[in-house]
C-alpha cells in the first residue's frame, strides 16, 4: 500500500486560492503575445483588448474540467509506458542547465555529448521512469538544429517517454513529426500520446509567442503538455506565499484553458516551479523550505482541479555536491513526493537554482529517487509483515539472522543502498571517498557498461533523413 | 535651504517617490539651485542607500524603491537644469541598459539598473527584445559610456555577440564599454564574444564598471 499523501491547505485553504485566481483572470486580466490564441480565446468569448484577456469564471472552470484526471504517455519499449496522474509518481532529470558541474569544482558549457550521456545514465536508472527533455542545452549544436538532435539522442539511446521542443511552433512540429516517423503516424500518437512538453508563462501574467505556439500544435496533435508557472516571489510575485500561490494559479489555469479550447481533453498536467527571490540580491532561490511549501501546496491546488500536478525536483541552490546540495535537494524532492506531485522533472542532477547539471549530483538524487520511491511503499500488512511465527520460533535473547523468513523478506522490505556508504570506518578509509568522489566513479562505469536498446534500422533511417532534410533549412 | 536637501536625501533612503516629487518640485517653486538639490539631495541619499546594502543593512527592495524615487527626482530637476543652461554635474558615467533581441526576461536587467542608479550612474533602461541597432543608436543619443546587454536564454545570448558586431561594422567599437550579463553567460563567454565586461551579479557588475570608471 502507497503511502497516503498529506495536505498543507485545508479545502477552504484551497478554494480561497482558486477564488483569488479567478479575480485575477477576471479583473487583471493576462496579455497573450500570439495572434492564434488571441483569435481563438476571443471566439470563444473572452474579453481581448490589443494582448490583453479578461477571462470569465464560467469559462475558466468550465474548460479546466475538460482537462483529463490521469492518462497514458506511450514509450517506445511499452514497459516503459507511464501513466500520469492518480497516485503514480514519475522521476526525471533536470531540465535547461547551460552549465556542466564537474566533480573537480570547475564549470563548463553543456554540450551534445552531455546530452547523449544523460540520456544514457535516466536509461539504466531504475528510479527516473523517463529520461526527460533538455537535460543540458547541448550549445556545440547550433540553435536551429539542437531540437532536431535532442529529440534524436533520446530515441536512439533510450527507450523511455522524453519531451519535445516548445521552441515555438515550428520546433513542436518538428518534434511531432519525428515521433511520428517513430509510432506510425500522427493518428497513431493522436490517439496514444507519446510526448509530454514544458509550456511556462512568462510571469507575471504572460505568455509569449515561443510557448503559445508550441502549446497551440502539441494541443492541435493530442499530444499532452506541462504548464507551468515560475513565480520568483518578492520579484516577479509577491513577497506572500498566499499571494504567489493565486498569480501562479491564475497563469496555469489560463494555459490549461487555451489548451482545451484548441483539443478539448488535451491531457495537461498543472505545472508550478514557483520559489523565491533572495531578498539582498534578487536571485533565483530553488532550495528554500518556502520553494517546498509551494511545491506541496501545488500538488494540493492540482487535486483540487482533478489533474495531475509537476513541481519540485531535487532542488538546490549549492554551487557544488556538498551538503546544502544534499539537504535541499531531498527537502524538495520529498516534498513533491509526499504531497503527491505526478511529474517530478528536474528530480535529478540540478545545482546552482537550475543553472547547472552535473554527473555526481544526478547519482546522488538517483539515490534519493530510490530511497524515497521505497520510502512511499509504506508497510506491509499481511503474513510475512508481521512475521509473528519468526518471533515465537527465536523467542526471547535468540537472533533472526538465520532465519528463512529473514533471508527472503528482507529482500522484498528493505532497499539496498547504490551510492550511500554503510560500511565500517576502517573499510571505508581504504579508499575514503566523499559522495562526490564516489559519484563519480560511479556513473563513468555505468556509461562504459551502456547498450542502448536496439532501434529498427528503417526507423532509424527515416528519422536521420528528416534531420537532414531540415537541417538544409 | 539645507534643510530641503538633508528632507530630499531622507526621501530617497526612504524610497518614497511622492515625498521626492513634492520636494523637487519644492525646490523648483522656490528658485533653489537645481544642480545642488540633486548633487546635496538626492544623490546623497542613494549613495547612503547603496552603502546600507552593500553592509546588509537594507535588502534589495529598498534599494529599488530608492531608484524609483530617484528617478522622479531628477525627471522634474534635470529638465530645470537644462532650461537653466547649467551643468548637472558628472555622474560616474552613463549606461545604457537593455535586454537583447530576441528575449523578453527583464528582471535581472531592473536589478542591475537599480544597483547602477544607486551607485551613482546615470541608468537608460531601453527595455526589452532590443535590436543591436536600438541598444547603440541610443547609446550615441546619450553619449553613454557602457552598454549594457541581458540575455538570459541560450538561444538569445547570440544577440550579445551582435551589438559588438555592430559596433565594429560601423567604426564604434571604441566608443563604447560592452557588458553582458545573464543566467546562461558567462566569463569564458564573454572573451569569446570580446565584451569588455561580464559580471554574474547586479553588484559586481557595478564594481566593474567602478574600476573603469570611477577615477574619471
Amino acid at each position: 500500500m502507497m503511502l497516503p499523501k498529506y495536505n498543507v491547505l485545508t479545502q477552504e485553504q484551497v478554494e480561497i486560492i482558486h477564488n483569488e485566481s479567478i479575480k485575477i483572470l477576471e479583473e487583471v486580466g493576462m496579455e497573450f503575445d500570439y495572434e492564434p490564441a488571441l483569435e481563438v480565446l476571443k471566439a470563444q468569448g473572452q474579453k481581448v483588448e490589443g494582448h490583453r484577456v479578461h477571462f470569465t469564471r464560467e469559462f475558466i472552470e468550465a474548460k479546466v474540467k475538460l482537462a483529463p484526471s490521469q492518462f497514458t504517455l506511450h514509450a517506445r519499449n511499452p514497459e516503459h509506458n507511464l501513466v500520469c496522474g492518480g497516485d503514480s509518481i514519475i522521476y526525471m532529470p533536470g531540465y535547461g542547465a547551460p552549465f556542466i558541474q564537474l566533480a573537480d569544482g570547475t564549470r563548463r558549457k553543456s554540450t551534445m555529448q552531455d546530452f547523449d550521456n544523460f540520456v544514457k545514465l535516466t536509461g539504466v536508472s531504475k528510479n527516473m521512469h523517463m529520461t526527460g527533455g533538455t537535460m543540458a542545452e547541448p550549445q556545440d549544436i547550433p540553435d536551429e538544429i539542437r531540437h532536431l538532435k535532442m529529440i534524436y539522442s533520446s530515441i536512439k539511446n533510450s527507450d523511455k517517454c522524453f519531451m519535445g521542443s516548445t521552441e515555438g511552433w515550428e520546433r513542436a512540429e518538428d518534434s511531432i513529426e519525428m515521433v511520428s516517423l517513430l509510432f506510425g503516424g500522427k493518428d497513431v500518437i493522436k490517439e496514444k500520446p507519446v510526448l509530454i512538453s514544458l509550456i511556462n508563462s512568462l510571469t507575471p501574467l504572460k505568455y509569449d509567442e515561443r510557448m503559445l505556439g508550441a502549446l497551440m500544435a502539441y494541443a492541435e496533435a493530442g499530444q499532452a503538455v506541462v504548464i507551468a508557472s515560475l513565480v520568483m516571489a518578492g520579484s516577479t510575485g509577491p513577497a506572500a506565499l498566499v499571494g504567489t500561490l493565486a498569480l501562479q494559479n491564475s497563469e496555469v489555469l489560463a494555459g490549461i484553458a487555451l489548451a482545451q479550447c484548441i483539443n478539448p481533453g488535451t491531457p495537461v498536467v498543472y505545472g508550478s516551479a514557483s520559489a523565491l527571490s533572495d531578498m539582498r540580491t534578487g536571485g533565483l532561490s530553488i532550495g528554500s523550505p518556502e520553494c517546498a511549501l509551494f511545491i506541496s501546496a501545488s500538488a494540493q491546488i492540482a487535486r483540487f482541479y482533478g489533474i495531475p500536478s509537476r513541481a519540485g525536483g531535487g532542488l538546490t541552490d549549492a554551487k557544488i555536491v556538498d551538503a546544502q546540495a544534499g539537504y535541499e535537494s531531498m527537502m524538495t524532492l520529498m516534498a513533491a513526493s509526499l504531497t503527491g506531485i505526478n511529474f517530478v522533472l528536474h528530480a535529478a542532477g540540478i545545482l546552482q537554482y537550475f543553472m547547472a547539471i552535473s554527473y555526481e549530483k544526478f547519482m546522488m538524487d538517483d539515490e534519493m529517487a530510490g530511497m524515497l520511491l521505497h520510502y512511499m511503499k509504506g508497510f506491509n500488512f499481511d503474513e510475512d509483515g508481521l512475521a509473528f511465527d519468526t518471533i515465537a520460533k527465536v523467542g526471547p535473547g535468540g537472533h533472526f539472522l538465520a532465519q528463512k523468513h529473514t533471508r527472503k523478506n528482507h529482500k522484498k522490505e528493505f532497499r539496498t543502498p547504490q551510492l550511500s556508504d554503510r560500511s565500517a570506518y576502517e573499510a571505508w578509509s581504504k579508499e575514503g571517498l566523499d559522495t562526490n568522489q564516489k559519484a563519480h566513479k560511479q556513473w563513468q562505469a555505468v556509461l562504459a557498461d551502456y547498450v542502448p536498446p536496439a532501434l529498427d534500422p528503417s526507423i532509424d533511417n527515416k528519422l536521420l533523413e528528416f534531420i537532414a532534410q531540415r537541417s538544409e533549412k | 535651504m539645507n534643510e530641503l536637501f538633508l528632507k530630499l536625501k531622507q526621501a530617497i533612503i526612504d524610497g518614497d517617490e511622492e515625498i521626492v516629487g513634492e520636494l523637487s518640485q519644492k525646490a523648483i517653486d522656490e528658485a533653489i539651485n537645481p544642480v545642488d538639490a540633486v548633487q546635496l539631495g538626492l544623490i546623497k541619499g542613494i549613495e547612503v542607500v547603496g552603502e546600507l546594502w552593500k553592509s546588509g543593512e537594507v535588502f534589495l527592495p529598498d534599494v529599488m524603491m530608492s531608484a524609483e524615487a530617484m528617478k522622479v527626482g531628477l525627471g522634474l530637476l534635470e529638465p530645470e537644469i537644462a532650461k537653466l543652461g547649467m551643468s548637472q554635474g558628472e555622474a560616474k558615467a552613463k549606461i545604457v541598459l537593455g535586454t537583447v533581441e530576441g528575449d523578453i526576461h527583464d528582471i535581472g536587467k531592473n536589478i542591475t539598473g537599480a544597483m547602477f542608479t544607486a551607485a551613482g550612474y546615470k541608468v537608460y533602461d531601453v527595455g526589452t527584445n532590443i535590436k543591436a541597432e536600438d541598444f547603440v543608436l541610443k547609446a550615441q543619443e546619450v553619449g553613454a559610456d557602457i552598454i549594457g546587454a541581458s540575455a538570459l536564454l541560450t538561444t538569445t545570448m547570440c544577440s550579445q555577440k551582435k551589438i559588438i558586431d555592430y559596433l565594429i561594422e560601423h567604426n564604434l567599437r571604441d566608443r563604447f564599454k560592452v557588458f553582458v550579463g545573464g543566467g546562461p553567460t558567462s566569463r569564458a563567454y564573454a572573451d569569446e564574444i570580446g565584451a569588455d565586461g561580464w559580471a554574474e551579479s547586479a553588484d559586481e557588475a557595478v564594481a566593474l564598471a567602478d574600476s573603469m570608471f570611477a577615477e574619471k
